[in-house]
């Protein structure tokens, strides 16, 4: 069970990370992305609602018929969204107003729906909810990144407190959308190419075993 | 004082297609934008089953939201039935393209599954309510949007066409490469911000 | 194969049936402290614009209570705020127009005399996240405390007929969109203000 949980652990944060590997569900939160607190918010809400989706899928999965599988898991995912939604106007009145129409979106965020059926629907319940906590965990992890880089240049500010210590002059771009983009094209090329280089690296000796790997990571 | 639901719908076509573009500012159906834009023709493809089942949602759901939901005050159920009514229009659009218009089916068909969860489409529904739109504003808003994201995908392919053969530093082919054109063209059409004058 | 069909509709009823009734209560459970949050943003925003300080949530209920009073002027609704003395000291009155995308609320302060603008706030804009959105930010709004009102008219430009408020980077049009609310509500509220004062 533990090696199972690290594993889903290691496969969503780095391996498969949804964002940077898979290009999955970036649709609805880019736009958020210029302001640490709110993409903290979407990043939360999106772990709550994959988490519980996965897990209520996977309980429901031997009872779920085939021919209206998509549509069920719409409407569950869908579900959370609206409670995470309710909840957000009712204690987070100010974040609630500027996420508007973007908390609506987490439903389409594609690593919900993939989770659910890549994983969720063959796996026991507990696993489901472990791997999809870790998979919006591991996409977060990497849309706070963003917002930090954006932020910190764009305002001079992290989670709205003032760092700008040495008086920088702050880039107005990094709070208009084209940075968002720049940004995460360069995470993904220093992804990419972190693991293709590693990869020819790992070439030239044999078949690489657990422990080998372990070892490079 | 200015009245409020009188925005022209022609400013907002044409903004909904320029200055603030569903993909390029509001970073509004991502995934199949990287996805499917290595190749021209598919993108192209895309793009057009993309506005064509905007327009309808969109007038759809306005519909419904106007004459079935507020009455019966079920706003807090808006994500879920709006969904549904979009899972439902592309199953409909496509069971009658394959009746009536196969030719079509078969260039659009494959694409139409992959809309229900393009986030462009629930986007714009989304949009419209939490802007009041009037009928003419949210069908003039579904058909721009519609076409901006065409226009986005299809010159984002053209480039990605272009530049398919050049060599790349290590790890920037793929989705790397894309993101930062993405990103010039997002530029770029900011460059188009200030030739709409409002009101 | 008729009674899987059966099945499938009933196990579809009975999945949405049960989530209706988990978000109906859900909603009825938040919908005071939503429609709480409403009134407490207004009242942020009419404290806001008229320049009174308020430390936190828990302070503006009472400030408010103790030094704005809610009156109709001419189909109106102002809120006046009265100095400890019971003199008025300014008007928060509420304005809209159309922005890019969508109307644009909120209150502009102006001071007792009309002589000039107090503040503004906006409460309800649907403007491009990261562009037109950036209205909201304080350095934008803070630009229009001070701004002088002449023969019932908000003077936006300066001599050489540049404007005195900086537009926003990228978001042209919501910008102008802005001045021209602003334009066109000064001179309707000034005019009925002046009228009933």
């Amino acid at each position: 069970m533990m090696g199972e949980i690290k594993q889903a652990m290691r496969r969503n944060l780095w391996d498969e990370n949804q964002v940077l590997r898979q290009i999955l569900g970036i649709c609805s939160i880019l736009a958020v992305t210029n302001l640490m607190t709110n993409t903290l918010v979407m990043g939360l809400g999106l772990i709550f609602v994959i988490s519980l989706s996965s897990l209520t899928i996977s309980l429901l999965r031997s009872y779920i018929p085939h021919r209206v599988r998509m549509i069920v898991q719409v409407f569950i995912i869908a579900a959370y969204v609206i409670l995470v939604d309710i909840f957000i106007k009712a204690q987070l009145p100010e974040i609630s107003k500027a996420l508007g129409p973007y908390v609506g979106l987490i439903i389409t965020n594609c690593i919900i729906m993939g989770r659910a059926e890549a994983y969720a629907q063959k796996n026991p319940p507990f696993l489901a909810m472990i791997d999809g906590f870790f998979a919006g965990l591991g996409y977060m992890l990497v849309i706070l990144a963003i917002s930090f880089i954006r932020e910190l240049l764009g305002f001079g500010t992290i989670f709205g407190f003032d760092v700008n210590f040495i008086g920088f002059q702050t880039w107005t771009i990094m709070v208009m959308p084209p940075a968002a983009f720049f940004i995460i094209g360069v995470m993904t090329w220093a992804a990419s190419s972190m693991r293709l280089s590693r990869q020819t690296l790992q070439k030239p000796s044999p078949a690489p075993t657990a422990a080998g790997q372990q070892a490079s990571r | 004082m200015g009245d409020a639901v009188a925005i022209n719908p022609f400013i907002i076509l044409l903004a909904a297609i320029f200055t603030s573009n569903m993909v390029l500012a509001n970073f509004l159906g991502m995934c199949s934008f990287i996805a499917v834009s290595n190749e021209y023709k598919t993108a192209s493809g895309l793009g057009k089953a993309v506005t064509l089942v905007m327009v309808v949602t969109t007038i759809l759901n306005w519909i419904i939201f106007r004459f079935v939901i507020i009455p019966l005050g079920l706003e807090y159920l808006r994500f879920i039935i709006f969904i549904v009514v979009i899972a439902a229009t592309v199953q409909i659009i496509e069971m009658a393209m394959d009746r009536y218009l196969p030719e079509l089916h078969i260039k659009l068909g494959i694409f139409l599954p992959l809309i229900t969860v393009n986030c462009a489409i629930l986007g714009i529904s989304l949009f419209m309510i939490i802007r009041d739109y009037g009928a003419v504003q949210s069908l003039f808003f579904g058909v721009g949007s519609g076409l901006g994201w065409w226009l986005a995908i299809c010159a984002l392919a053209a480039i990605r066409e272009k530049i398919a053969k050049n060599k790349l530093p290590l790890g920037l082919d793929g989705p790397g490469i894309t993101f930062i054109i993405t990103g010039i063209m997002a530029l770029a059409f900011i460059g188009f911000a200030g030739t709409l004058i409002v009101q | 194969m008729k009674r899987e069909y059966i099945y499938t509709v009933l196990f579809t009823f009975v999945v949405s049936a049960v989530l209706t009734a988990i978000l109906a209560g859900a909603n009825a459970f938040f919908l005071p402290q939503i429609e709480r949050n409403e009134e407490l943003a207004e009242k942020r925003a009419i404290l806001y614009v008229l320049n009174v300080p308020f430390a936190d949530d828990s302070e503006v209920d009472t400030i408010f209570g103790e030094s704005i009073s809610e009156q109709n002027i001419d189909g109106l609704n102002v809120f006046t705020k009265y100095d400890e003395d019971g003199t008025a000291a300014g008007y928060a009155v509420p304005f809209q127009g159309s922005g890019l995308w969508g109307l644009i609320r909120g209150y502009m302060g102006i001071a007792a005399d009309l002589s000039e603008l107090l503040g503004i706030e906006f409460t309800d804009q649907n403007e491009t996240p990261g562009l037109g959105s950036r209205i909201d930010e304080e350095w934008y709004k803070e630009q229009f405390r001070g701004i002088q009102l002449v023969d019932g008219e908000a003077v936006l430009t300066d001599d050489d007929g540049e404007l005195l408020i900086d537009a926003i980077t990228g978001a042209t049009s919501t910008s102008n969109a802005v001045i021209n609310i602003m334009r066109n509500s000064t001179a309707s509220i000034l005019s009925r203000l002046e009228g009933a004062l």
